[in-house]
């Protein structure tokens, strides 16, 4: 589905150029979903926008559907982006001026093909995150929490290869973020959607099938969910995540300590 | 089922709100420049203005400036309508819509938005200035000559800058969607706007390059003319150009470091200063723009004080009443007729004196155009005309005592001697133009007596030069002064009638302006040329409007009434007064809407750091400061540099213009103080309202 091989990025900032990405191999499999976790400036949000064709990247490959998108012109880039990828925001990039059916139905409209069937679809989406009561409201008269619903039913609209999505719990509460993680599992289960998340929240990633962990622009590790009963294996790995978490954070710590105590 | 184009049209009408300022700031920029231009075009404006004159210079000058703040406020607009079109650019491009498939779209609105709106500023000008100034002549003054004609010329400008706006609304809208990345596109609502920062030498070294830059402009003309014997060519404004990176500094020393002892405090209104700092690049054209603005307002508004000031002054020191003088082939009132027409008023007569004169040519030095701007200094015999008393007439008139050796001749100038550009102090030889008969003179001083000074100008000869040159002098180059006082209080009424009893004695001859000199007229046809006041070039004045401007302004024999002088100021200036008052309210309207609209976007874009603040528990008093501390310098800084800037440089110009300043303009210049102080105070009403708006918009209470 989504292969990432050798991929660097690096900003020019004046003179100096920093390098954010230093060589990431992954991939997401059809119906997997998968989280990436790291602490601030490991390079999660750019891993991101460079999946998501906004930026440009220097080296290596990102290959999604066999197609590989780098060389790809800006318009071939955004057709990749309407038809194989489905979007969900921290700030949801709801349009103020539509209503949660026609947010949903964006995608579509962009591409031309609003048919009986897409409405259909959208009614559908809605109907399976709960919000079909909402769909004749604007985002404005809706709680965060539906409003992230509604993206993704959005994301979902063109039957996408890969759903992304950038910290899709930051600015929801844990009620919320329950519901929005839900309707991953939903979507992922009932229509064998592929999703790829970038996340701080551990209680959101230890929904996911794996979580890979980043730092300082490689992988760092990757942790697999176990087996069993759905809420004990979820919490199981929720403490995983957090003790691997804190380990690397140690040994930040420590390599501190040492440079510290070396000089 | 919905399209990209019904799509589109659904989120158009919900931004109707974005696009109100967008649509509000095209309005007023083409409302404010087609009523402008359509004022300085009008035939009723152009007719009193005359061509090449400092008055027509300054307002062309003033409306280059007002159409350079409003390119720079629309410009303005459009960049924060798409920063708030960005979010949802972003959005679509984001969820996979092409640059491509997204430009037509927005094309279209853009170019629906701003040439309506522009078309409809353009519409709205022509009620807008006719509204003004008709009000001016209900509530100011109203005479026939003020009846506004409206050339459609004036649409050419108004054109300019539809073009202008239309044109770069598109290609804002353009270069948005040629981004490459989405990313920066999506942030743009909440991208701050950093100025460059500079150390804290750039204010004082901003205001010495507006001083350098005014006194460059001011002396370049003359150095260039000195060296290369040449009139100055339009380029040579261009040394004028420092004022501007000088005004860009001190406002730049404004936002970035402020004027106040910071390092003491360095705590204080920290928070306002980096929320000024983050916006600052727009803040700092912002309040350049208003800058000029204001300095033209300030331009424009102090021509009425100074020309009224200096001139109520001149009509009260008058030592007579009245005073007229006309040629000796004319008939016109003399003392018994004008004893009886003040009868008709129950007046009396006092005073009464007259004496001749004689209107000689005067030799000398000037200027001779060699075309192309070159000029070089030649001698000419038949220079000027001008009038000529005996030093016993002029005794007699004035009570100046003078001695005048033959051979020699005085030049008649005010007391402070300010208009002595106008005599001739270099003539070697009179000529008397009926015999051609001449004598040699030489120059010996000025007399005084501020009623003889016209641009004419009045001399003094010995008695026995008076007599020689003036031997078979021909009536229509001989003439007579006369002065004389009312007895008791003077009437308006008897003033006016005096004055329409001259008018309808003098015959057609007499009906030129003062500049229509009949020696130089002799000396062109004597060349085989034509002499530039028979063409149409010479501004024209008919006995048929006694009342207009130019009539009371240029008629050579033009008598001097106190009482009518003083009534009538306002209705013989009128057109001059309208027009730079006209001009005054347009640039402060503009400098006014740039400050309020620039302080609600401030306020707009920092509503996150307002809430931010009440929830870390921020009073609404403390609230309130941190709001006066970004609306405060947005409308204080421009109206203090302005206005001081231009204050300043007004006196300047008094003072260089003949190196003092006279009683004058020293009172010219403290009724433009205080003409100042009502327009900052306006200014300050203006800074109230939008601080409401401002906290009405924070919802601070």
């Amino acid at each position: 589905m989504l292969y990432v091989k050798n991929l660097h990025k690096s900003y020019q900032s004046g003179s100096k150029s920093y390098s954010v990405l230093k060589g990431i191999d992954l991939s997401v499999a059809k119906q997997e979903f998968v989280a990436v976790m790291g602490p601030s400036g490991s390079g999660k949000s750019t891993l991101l926008n460079c999946i998501s064709c906004y930026i440009p990247f220097e080296e290596g490959t990102i290959t999604l559907g066999g197609k590989e998108l780098k060389g790809l012109d800006k318009n071939a880039l955004a057709k990749v982006r309407n038809e194989k990828l489905g979007f969900v925001f921290q700030d949801f990039m709801l349009l103020d001026g539509l209503t949660v059916r026609e947010n949903i139905l964006v995608p579509r409209i962009i591409q031309g093909k609003v048919e009986r069937e897409a409405e259909k679809l959208a009614d559908q989406l809605m109907a399976l995150f709960g919000i079909n009561h909402i769909a004749g409201k604007y985002p404005a008269d809706i709680s965060g929490g539906e409003r992230q619903r509604t993206a993704v039913a959005r994301s979902l609209i063109n039957q996408p290869l890969l759903i992304l999505a950038d910290e899709p719990t930051g600015n929801l509460d844990s009620k919320s973020s329950r519901a929005v993680i839900e309707s991953f599992e939903s979507a992922r289960n009932k229509l064998g959607a592929s999703i790829f998340m970038v996340t701080h929240d551990s209680f959101a990633a230890s929904f996911c099938d794996r979580v890979i962990l980043l730092k300082d622009g490689v992988v760092y590790d990757t942790l697999e969910a176990g087996v069993g009963h759905r809420e004990e294996k979820r919490s199981a790995f929720q403490d995983r995540l957090l003790d691997a978490i804190r380990k690397m954070s140690s040994l930040d710590a420590e390599s501190e300590k040492d440079t510290a105590g070396g000089m | 089922m919905m399209t990209m184009k019904s799509l589109e049209k659904k989120l158009q009408k919900a931004d109707r709100k974005q696009a109100a300022l967008y649509l509000f700031c095209n309005f007023v920029s083409l409302l404010l420049i087609t009523a402008y231009s359509a004022m300085m075009f009008s035939p009723t404006v152009l007719k009193v203005l005359p061509e090449g004159g400092d008055s027509r210079k300054q307002m062309t000058a003033i409306f280059v400036l007002a159409l350079f703040g409003c390119v720079v406020f629309t410009i303005y607009a459009s960049s924060l309508f798409f920063r708030k079109k960005a979010r949802q650019l972003g959005t679509l491009m984001a969820l996979g819509a092409s640059g491509k498939r997204l430009l037509p779209g927005l094309l279209r609105e853009v170019l629906l938005l701003s040439s309506v709106s522009s078309f409809a500023g353009i519409l709205a000008g022509f009620p807008f200035v006719w509204l003004l100034w008709n009000g001016f002549r209900l509530a100011i003054t109203d005479s026939a000559q003020m009846e506004l004609q409206i050339d459609l010329k004036c649409l050419y400008l108004s054109a300019l800058l539809f073009v202008i706006v239309v044109m770069f609304s598109c290609l804002m809208a353009y270069r948005y969607l040629k981004r490459t990345n989405i990313m920066e596109v999506m942030h743009e609502e909440h991208r701050n706007e950093p100025v460059k920062e500079w150390g804290t030498w750039c204010g004082p070294v901003g205001i010495l390059l507006v001083f350098v830059g005014a006194v460059l402009g001011y002396v370049a003309p003359f150095i260039y003319m000195a060296l290369f014997s040449a009139y100055s060519p339009v380029w040579i404004n261009l040394f004028y150009l420092p004022v501007f990176p000088g005004l860009y500094m001190i406002m730049l020393h404004t936002v970035v470091h402020g004027w106040g002892a910071r390092r003491k405090q360095p705590y204080k209104n920290l928070i306002a200063r980096s929320m000024m700092k983050f916006q600052g690049k727009q803040t700092v054209n912002n309040l350049l723009v208003s800058t000029v603005l204001i300095m033209g307002s300030a331009f424009a508004i102090f021509y009425i004080p100074m020309l009224a000031v200096g001139n109520l002054m001149e009509v009260k020191d008058r030592a007579y009443d009245y005073f007229y003088h006309y040629r000796a082939d004319q008939t016109v009132p003399g003392k018994e007729e004008i004893s009886d027409l003040a009868g008709k008023y129950d007046l009396g007569i006092a005073d009464f004196k007259s004496a001749p004169y004689l209107m000689l040519a005067m030799d000398g030095t000037t200027e001779v155009e060699d075309g192309g701007g070159k000029f070089h200094y030649e001698h000419i015999d038949f220079l000027q005309e001008a009038k000529f008393f005996s030093e016993a007439s002029f005794e007699m008139l004035t009570g100046e005592e003078i001695t005048v050796e033959p051979g020699q001749y005085f030049a008649i100038a005010n007391t402070e001697e300010t208009a002595l550009y106008y005599l001739n102090a270099g003539c070697s030889k009179l000529t008397n133009m009926a015999t051609f008969q001449n004598i040699p003179v030489s120059f010996a001083g000025y007399a005084h007596y501020d009623m003889l000074v016209d641009s004419m100008g009045y001399y003094v000869v010995s008695n026995e030069d008076y007599e020689r040159i003036g031997q078979e002098l021909t009536p229509e180059w001989m003439g007579t002064c006369a002065f004389f006082n009312v007895d008791g209080e003077d009437s308006y009424d008897f003033a006016q009638d005096f004055f329409y009893t001259l008018v309808d004695s003098f015959g057609p001859e007499c009906e030129m302006p003062i500049y229509y000199d009949r020696v130089k007229k002799y000396d062109e046809e004597l060349k085989g040329e034509v002499y530039w006041g028979d063409t149409d070039r010479m501004t024209q004045i008919s006995y048929s409007r006694p009342d207009d401007s130019d009539f009371r302004l240029y008629w050579t024999y033009m008598p001097k009434s106190r009482a009518l002088d003083r009534g009538d100021f306002v209705n013989s200036f009128s057109v001059y007064l309208m027009m730079f008052l006209f001009i005054a309210i347009i640039c402060s309207l503009a400098a006014m809407i740039i400050s309020y609209t620039r302080c609600m976007t401030i306020a707009l874009n920092n509503r996150y750091v307002f809430e931010d603040l009440k929830r870390l528990g921020a009073s609404p008093d403390f609230l309130i400061k941190e709001i006066k501390g970004q609306a405060g310098p947005v409308f204080r800084i421009p109206a203090i540099v302005g206005m001081c800037a231009m204050y300043l440089l007004y006196a300047m110009l008094m003072i260089m213009n003949d190196g003092k300043l006279t009683g004058g303009e020293v009172g010219g210049l403290i009724a433009c103080f205080l003409i100042l102080g009502g327009l900052a105070f306006v200014y300050y009403l203006v800074y109230r309202r939008t601080l409401r708006g401002m906290c009405t918009q924070l919802e601070v209470v």
